[in-house]
């Protein structure tokens, strides 16, 4: 599979992401976040941050998909043709999504009506798919878990501090409940729920990141 | 590479077991499924009606007041939910029709209450949408339902019709619509206003 064009910009001088377990781990939830350092899948996290608990959900489902993903996909490498392999990799992320998106209606009614078509986009998020390219066409089953959890984590950590601030800000509530000392006098501002609170929300969790990870070292901007 | 006969198997077998899948999860998911939606469209009728609920209650008791509250009619092509408690005596507390339409993203159910004048309206619920969470998603929240309840179904001038828009003066048939969801706002205001004529011409 040299000739694979998704490989994620950090690892690319190593060839492969990270090593095993611990290090796949912190590659993908912390160093190569997808949503913070390589700005994937943006669309949900804009779109279903404007309460933290559709934020917790979501998290929960991209963790369950790449997980699922990542690891079918893993144990089907060496079997799959390469010229249908995006095919058989949409075939199987769509799978994982479908099954989320029904277990939701079935047992979580309320949520699923709060997500709406969200959970559905799931099948065309780039962080699910770029996994599966990635790194679980290269790597064995049990470490393509662990990098799936940990791009899910990564997301769903992210998804959380930007929902948290959003409902915080903009609604003058946490999980639906008012805050002891902050609701009574808080006039909430409705621009955090709206779609530009969401960019202005994203942009300043990247810029923090990136402030924290500090430059990169190999040079690149 | 692999030959052509290969990979078609591949295919073949990876989306056939993809299938099988979904479809196990599907049926086992169905009833749970079918009884939220039952639910979901009692309480949204009960909810017009006003009809009080006990707080939290299961989707079987939702259901089963349902069932003891509200009656269905039919009147010529209109069907209408009648709100006639037993202790009432026959009375018609209150009378719900449904509406629906497409809204921007899929369709729009809901359920459209008027007190027995047939002019004022009594509650308004939403209880199928698809449209963006936060933004057209809040035609079911609370605060813009509420705006329904005391409006008139007719403008001052007699004419029927309401108006859901952030802009002119207030009046007896016009609610604020919202920001973010204009679309959204337009489209449930065209459905309403088709339900209300619906009603409008029964009477006559």
């Amino acid at each position: 599979m040299a000739d694979n064009q998704m490989v994620c910009a950090t690892c690319q001088p190593k060839g492969l992401c990270g090593g095993k377990g611990l290090v796949t781990f912190k590659e993908g939830a912390w160093a190569n976040n997808p949503l913070a350092i390589q700005v994937l899948g943006i669309c949900s996290a804009l779109a279903v941050t404007n309460r933290l608990e559709n934020s917790l959900v979501m998290g929960a489902a991209l963790i369950f998909v790449c997980v699922g993903s990542n690891l079918i996909v893993s144990i089907l490498r060496k079997h799959t043709p390469h010229r249908i392999r995006m095919v058989a990799e949409v075939a199987i992320i769509a799978t994982f999504v479908i099954l989320f998106d029904q277990f939701l209606r079935a047992f979580y009614w309320d949520m699923s009506k709060q997500l709406g078509p969200y959970v559905g986009l799931i099948i065309t998020n780039c962080i699910v798919m770029g996994r599966a390219e990635a790194f679980a066409l290269q790597n064995p089953p049990i470490v393509s878990m662990v990098d799936g959890a940990a791009n899910g984590f990564g997301y769903a950590v992210v998804l959380a501090i930007i929902g948290f601030f959003r409902e915080l800000l903009g609604a003058g509530e946490i999980l639906g409940h008012a805050v002891p000392g902050f609701s009574s006098w808080y006039t909430p501002n409705q621009l955090m729920i709206l779609a530009p609170g969401a960019f202005f929300a994203l942009g300043i969790v990247i810029g923090i990141f990136n402030m924290i990870k500090g430059p990169d070292p190999e040079g690149n901007k | 590479m692999k030959g052509s006969a290969y990979t078609i198997g591949f295919a073949a077998v990876l989306g056939s077991a993809c299938a099988l899948l979904l479809t196990a999860a599907a049926s086992f998911t169905k009833p749970y499924k079918e009884a939220n939606q039952k639910a979901e469209e009692a309480k949204n009728i009960l909810l017009a009606l006003k009809v009080p609920l006990p707080d939290n209650a299961s989707s079987s008791q939702v259901v089963e007041v349902r069932e003891k509250n509200v009656q269905e009619k039919t009147r010529g092509e209109l069907t209408t939910y009648e709100y006639s408690p037993p202790e009432a005596g026959g009375k018609v507390l209150a009378t719900a029709m449904r509406f629906a339409g497409p809204g921007l993203w899929g369709p729009v159910k809901g359920f459209l209450a008027l007190e027995p004048d047939m002019k004022t309206i009594r509650g308004m619920t939403i209880y199928e949408q698809e449209e963006t969470p936060g933004l057209g998603g809040e035609i079911v929240a609370p605060w813009f339902r509420d705006q329904f309840v005391g409006k008139s179904i007719v403008d001052s001038a007699g004419v029927p019709g309401i108006i859901i828009s952030m802009r002119g003066e207030p009046a007896a048939n016009k609610v604020d619509g919202i920001s973010g969801a204009t679309m959204t706002c337009d489209k449930v205001q065209a459905m309403l206003n088709e339900a209300i004529k619906s009603i409008v011409e029964e009477k006559q």
